[in-house]
């Protein structure tokens, strides 16, 4: 086992609070991503 | 009065069924012919075979929830297409056979004016010998009754290690040379890591990833450059980091042959014949087409015009190397060219070519992915593939205004990195476009890095949660249920 993930951004990826809002900024920029369309690709 | 049958009733099948009744009035007939009575929400499988969910929650059943919403239900499979009719019947039909209660191994013919065939894939176990879930120490998650074998043996496994100084092997990934859906198996090897750390045994377990992919992080889909932490990183140094900090070891360019009683046989790329021992193993198998036949009103096989393994659709199939693919290939509207009312959405439909680029092993054996078709591209190719048929209907004549190529499609793939209110995690990736192009965004690997992020921590578990409820949700066909995305 290497320990390639400090400490500390471990505890940030961890923190219920800092999550709580990356949850909705995840949410949101995935919704715009896959609901922002699609479409063909050919003339 | 147009009738419309849907073959398969998982992502893509059920998403496409439950638009064509929300939009068509009840003069048209909406029929699902699936063998299998439950609707199962597959990426939660992953819980499932880790035993921190129950088979029930991923799964309810279909014939209440049709026959409330005014779709027909047939539990048969598919059997073979005459797309023409025959001597006897003018209508195209699909022979189908019942595979439960008074009409098991009854034949008959359904007849269609639209027929979308979302069958998927089928799980080729037998494509690699010995690879039976259950059997030889080795699991499957790829279905909720897999999945609850996985976590009934994974849990005797903690057991043991709890109660004796015995050291165990456990080795998680592809069983086929040529198999797909890595992500699943990234996930499962993310989530029995952290349950063995749950259970105290972590340190009695080796865990080893093995895989077809020339590199880690490639999934099928060429790896990916993408926004990680405000830096551009590749999924391969993502996922090496990942494994890393896991103590988790990885076999790269591995086609599994064989699979004996703990014991996987595989060559590797410089065409190595090795093997790999373990007490639990995930395998994901290769996925093939049905083995359809299909024929034309003279009784004549067709199956060609139809299949090459899964169905032909508006795909560019012309054979070409690697360095000339173009997203241009890939299909837009998944209509088969030659019977203009037949359509294969989700998995069904016959890929150009593979994503990642093809590998030959020293020996000249193909060892590479195949491309995968996440969840999320099912159902928005059901959903275009249903919103064309009900524009044609509704005009009386052909119409194919809905497009979606995988070339301009994006994806988000939000693996399970462990379960826990508190203590999971995910690791969230999104990629756009699900097939690179190298012409558009030459210089972030043909993908638009704005789009393209990755993403680690325990908002990526809650998302993945939030998902399943939502999708579960809306499967059920509950209110409002389509303002919800594919
Ligand atoms: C373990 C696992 C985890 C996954 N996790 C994710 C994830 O996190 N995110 C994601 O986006 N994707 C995920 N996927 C991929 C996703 O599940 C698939 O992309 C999706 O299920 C494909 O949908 P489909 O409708 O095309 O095929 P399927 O879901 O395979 O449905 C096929 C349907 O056809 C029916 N059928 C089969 N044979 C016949 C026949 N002869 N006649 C009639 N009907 C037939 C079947 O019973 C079934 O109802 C995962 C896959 C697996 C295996």
């Amino acid at each position: 086992m290497t320990q390639r993930i400090s400490n500390a951004q471990r505890s940030k990826m961890q923190n219920p609070l800092i999550q709580f809002f990356k949850f909705f900024y995840l949410n949101i920029r995935i919704l715009k991503i896959v609901a922002g369309g699609h479409g063909g690709t050919r003339k | 009065m147009a009738k419309i049958v849907v073959l398969g009733a998982g992502i893509a099948g059920h998403t496409a069924a439950a638009h064509l009744r929300r939009k068509l009035s009840k003069d048209h007939e909406v029929l699902v012919v699936s063998p299998n009575r439950n609707y199962q929400w597959v990426p939660s499988n992953i819980w499932v075979g880790i035993g921190r969910m129950k088979s029930k929650e991923v799964i309810f059943p279909l014939e209440p929830l049709y026959k409330r919403k005014g779709i027909g239900y047939k539990q048969a499979k598919a059997i073979s297409f005459h797309p023409e009719g025959d001597s006897s019947e003018t209508k195209p039909y699909i022979l189908v056979e019942g595979v439960f209660g008074d009409n098991l191994g009854k034949q008959e013919k359904v007849t269609y004016d639209y027929l979308i065939n979302a069958t998927g894939p089928k799980l080729a176990f037998d494509m690699t010998e010995g690879l039976l879930p259950a059997t030889n120490k080795v699991y499957s998650v790829c279905t909720y009754d897999h999945a609850e074998h996985a976590s009934d043996a994974l849990h005797k496994l903690i057991d043991q290690l709890k109660k004796s100084d015995k050291k165990a092997k456990i080795l998680i990934g592809t069983g086929h040379a040529k198999a797909t859906c890595q992500g699943a198996a990234f996930e499962y090897i993310l989530n029995v890591e952290k349950e063995l750390q749950k259970f105290g045994v972590r340190d009695k377990a080796e865990i080893t990833w093995i895989s077809n992919e020339y590199e880690l992080g490639d999934f099928g889909m060429d790896g990916m450059l993408m926004e990680y932490n405000g830096f551009n990183m590749k999924s391969k140094d993502m996922v090496e980091m990942i494994f890393e900090d896991r103590g988790i070891k990885w076999i790269l360019g591995a086609g599994v042959t064989k699979v004996e009683d703990g014991v996987v046989h595989y060559e590797n790329l410089e065409g190595e014949y090795k093997t790999e021992s373990f007490d639990f193993g995930m395998l994901i198998p290769a996925f093939s087409g049905h083995g359809f036949q299909a024929y034309d009103k003279d009784g004549q096989n067709i199956t060609e015009k139809l299949f090459r393994g899964f169905m032909v659709v508006d795909a560019d199939y012309t054979p070409k190397p690697y360095e000339e693919w173009t997203v241009q290939d890939w299909p837009e509207t998944y209509q088969n060219p030659s019977y203009k009312n037949i359509f294969a959405p989700g998995i069904a439909f016959a890929p150009p070519h593979t994503i990642s680029k093809p590998r030959k092993s020293k020996n000249g054996t193909e060892i590479f992915p195949s491309p995968p078709r996440t969840g999320m591209p099912s159902g928005i190719t059901a959903k275009l593939v249903a919103d064309n048929i009900i524009d044609s209907i509704k005009a009386g004549k052909e119409s194919l205004h809905h497009k979606g190529s995988l070339g301009n499609m994006g994806a988000a793939c939000i693996a399970s990195a462990g379960y826990g209110m508190t203590q999971g995690s995910g690791v969230s990736i999104t990629t756009y476009p699900i097939v690179p192009d190298y012409k558009k965004y030459p210089n972030t690997g043909g993908r638009d890095i704005k789009k393209t992020f990755g993403d680690i921590g325990l908002a990526g578990h809650w998302v993945k949660l939030a998902l399943h409820y939502a999708f579960i949700y809306k499967a059920k066909m509950k209110p409002f249920w389509w303002l919800i995305p594919e």
